[in-house]
């Protein structure tokens, strides 16, 4: 499905009704004699939420990294709001928001003085202790990085990646290590900021998530993207196949049970 | 100028803020030397560093008695005489000589028949020993003054000498006083070494550098502050010690206190330098430790430890100061060729130029050679440092 020419803002795939913020064609990575990534073409439209699944390997992070401007491609074409990533990385990273996966923060700052820290480099002027509240966070404010519990912590870290207002959020396995708790708080923020119309791209290893939070999903496998859909349109065509469980869903789950008899308040004051 | 959202003033305030709230650095950066000045301040080593002079009283005369009382009198001199002529202060010419080819002394002064009679000029001659440098001019300095206080005091004809001296050492100098430059070139070192190593191996393993590398902030605009603080650490460093050494000490700081703190900018700018190398090259702390103390020991062995038996006399002398600093190697137990590798270690170019500035009283532009070193050392670990940074 791959457009062969660098597609126009205007003309594009028949999903996507509003102009593309990224825009991906042809990108290939390898590390010495291995292809991490073989050739993939996508495009997101503003305001998606988009999520790359694949099984460790499969050239997921290569591909999200080439599009953070953090690694470089051995060939294709990867913009951003129109911006080339290769010609001009910096002028990507101050419209982006990246949260990395196991990241950590400076030592000795508090997390308000981290914000200033990280406004100061995109020269914006934030008001920590509202950024802060945006993620429920407020009360830790002045709180160091380390005293922080897991799901803080991933918290702070979309906080952090805030300052600039992005246009475009990274998350990187956003929810891995969490309890269902603070995962379906960090869903909740994934849904408040699509209705913020800002896009996001995440990679996930739980499914249920990028059923529940992607509009589009990209299944990745040996460097190629073998499946580009809907969540619902890719479950359609895999019933219509001949696909059956072996076990009927049931209307509710464990986690549902869980969350039943412990609530869904965040358990990390 | 917007202070709150210029990128380089935010990180370096961020940078030194951090650094001021770890008090485990900070008991680090200033404790040790600390204690190793105090210990040496409170036991005073300065008896070892005497001079130990000889004198032969060929004249006897009123004058040349009142001389020698003067010189039994000076501080940083120990007044050797024998007794084979009857006169328990007065040695024979011949014996002395002989004690100065042992080793037992430093110089010999001989006072000529015809000291302190009327006419003159006369000639004192001091014979010295070529290898022990630092006493001789410590000694001839006292025995120029000595002779220059009789001469306005007889109000008599100028006497003259021999050999000419450079008015350097006029003073008292004790170990400490001695030491202290090597106190403070130490702790620059340490403080480059180990804190600009530890703290980057940290931040580049711990995935911090990785998520600044994930905004568009400038290295350039981070290094800077991370680099100010561990300079502006360096002069603080050298200010305490040397504040610690003038009011406890009464250590004299003869030369120009902002030459004193551009001279440790410059070491500091050596050492950080070469921490950088290091925490680029290191994988984790594990290895970065041992890495620093490669680096950084045997520079302490061997420039401390040349610097203190540049300071000894003997070995019954510097043993009991090695022991106590443990840095030492007895100067006639090394190899040559370790001397020569040590006078071009950067270690070694820093506590020469802050002794010759702080102590000694040397401008800082007379020391070419050691700026020089310094110069070319941090051009060469810039260098390195810049190849080997790493960010992930």
């Amino acid at each position: 499905m791959a457009q062969v020419n660098p597609p126009h803002p205007n003309e594009h795939s028949p999903e996507t009704h509003l102009a593309p913020i990224i825009e991906v064609v042809d990108l290939c990575k390898s590390y010495g004699s291995i292809q991490a990534v073989n050739g993939v073409s996508f495009s997101i439209a503003t305001g998606e939420v988009f999520g790359i699944l694949g099984p460790n390997g499969a050239g997921k992070t290569t591909t999200v990294e080439i599009l953070e401007a953090m690694r470089e491609p051995d060939s294709g074409i990867a913009r951003i709001s129109g911006i080339d990533i290769r010609e001009n990385p910096r002028a990507v990273k101050s419209i982006i928001g990246i949260q990395l996966q196991a990241t950590a923060f400076f030592d000795r700052l508090t997390l308000a003085e981290i914000i200033q820290v990280f406004a100061s480099i995109y020269h914006k002027r934030v008001d920590p202790l509202a950024l802060l509240r945006q993620v429920e966070l407020e009360d830790r404010a002045k709180s160091m990085f380390n005293a922080l519990s897991g799901g803080q912590k991933q918290r702070f870290s979309v906080a952090t990646t805030l300052v600039n207002d992005p246009l475009v959020l990274f998350l990187d396995e956003p929810t891995t290590g969490l309890d269902p708790q603070a995962r379906r708080h960090m869903w909740d923020l994934v849904k408040e900021f699509k209705s913020q119309g800002k896009t996001v791209l995440l990679t996930t290893h739980y499914m249920e998530e990028a059923e529940e939070l992607c509009d589009r999903v990209a299944i990745m496998d040996q460097g190629e993207i073998v499946a580009l859909d809907s969540p619902d349109k890719l479950i359609d065509e895999l019933l219509s196949s001949g696909f059956h469980k072996e076990r009927a869903e049931k209307a509710a789950n464990l986690e549902d049970v869980f969350l039943e008899l412990t609530g869904h308040d965040l358990r990390d004051a | 100028m917007n202070w709150q959202t210029n990128t380089t003033w935010v990180l370096t305030l961020a940078s030194l803020k951090m650094w001021y709230r770890d008090k485990q650095a900070i008991f680090w950066t200033f404790f040790l030397p600390l204690v190793l000045m105090v210990i040496f301040g409170v036991l005073n080593f300065g008896d070892f560093g005497s001079v130990q002079l000889g004198v032969v009283d060929q004249a006897r005369t009123p004058a040349s008695r009142s001389m020698i009382s003067s010189l039994e009198n000076a501080e940083a001199v120990s007044l050797f005489h024998q007794s084979a002529s009857g006169d328990a202060r007065v040695a024979i010419l011949e014996e002395e000589e002989l004690a100065l080819e042992d080793g037992d002394r430093d110089l010999v002064v001989v006072i000529p028949p015809d000291f302190g009679q009327p006419g003159g000029p006369v000639t004192v001659e001091v014979l010295f020993d070529v290898s022990q440098n630092r006493e001789v001019q410590i000694g001839q300095t006292v025995v120029r003054q000595i002779l220059d206080e009789m001469t306005f005091a007889l109000n008599e004809v100028p006497f003259r000498f021999g050999i000419t001296t450079r008015p350097v050492f006029n003073r008292d100098l004790r170990f400490i006083d001695f030491l202290m430059p090597g106190l403070v070139a130490m702790s620059i070192m340490q403080m480059g070494l180990f804190s600009v190593a530890f703290t980057f191996v940290q931040l580049k393993n711990r995935g911090i550098l990785r998520r600044l590398l994930a905004t568009p902030v400038h290295p350039a605009s981070f290094l800077f502050g991370q680099v100010v603080t561990r300079l502006s650490v360096s002069v603080l460093q050298t200010l305490v010690l040397i504040a610690v050494a003038v009011f406890l000490f009464d250590v004299e700081i003869v030369g120009n206190i902002a030459s004193i703190l551009l001279l440790a900018l410059i070491g500091g700018g050596v050492f950080v330098s070469m921490g950088f190398a290091i925490s680029g090259w290191a994988k984790n702390e594990e290895v970065a430790a041992p890495i620093a103390n490669v680096v950084a020991l045997p520079m302490m062995f061997l420039s401390m430890g040349f610097a203190i038996s540049g300071w000894a006399k003997n070995e019954e002398v510097a043993a009991p100061i090695a022991n106590v600093v443990g840095v030492f190697f007895p100067r006639s137990a090394m190899p040559d060729i370790l001397e020569s590798i040590t006078d071009f270690l950067p270690l070694t170019y820093l506590i020469d130029a802050l002794r010759n500035v702080s102590t000694d009283g040397e401008a800082l532009w007379s020391q070419g050679w050691s700026l020089l070193g310094l110069g070319v050392w941090l051009l060469i670990t810039f260098v390195v440092a810049v190849r080997l940074f790493k960010w992930e």
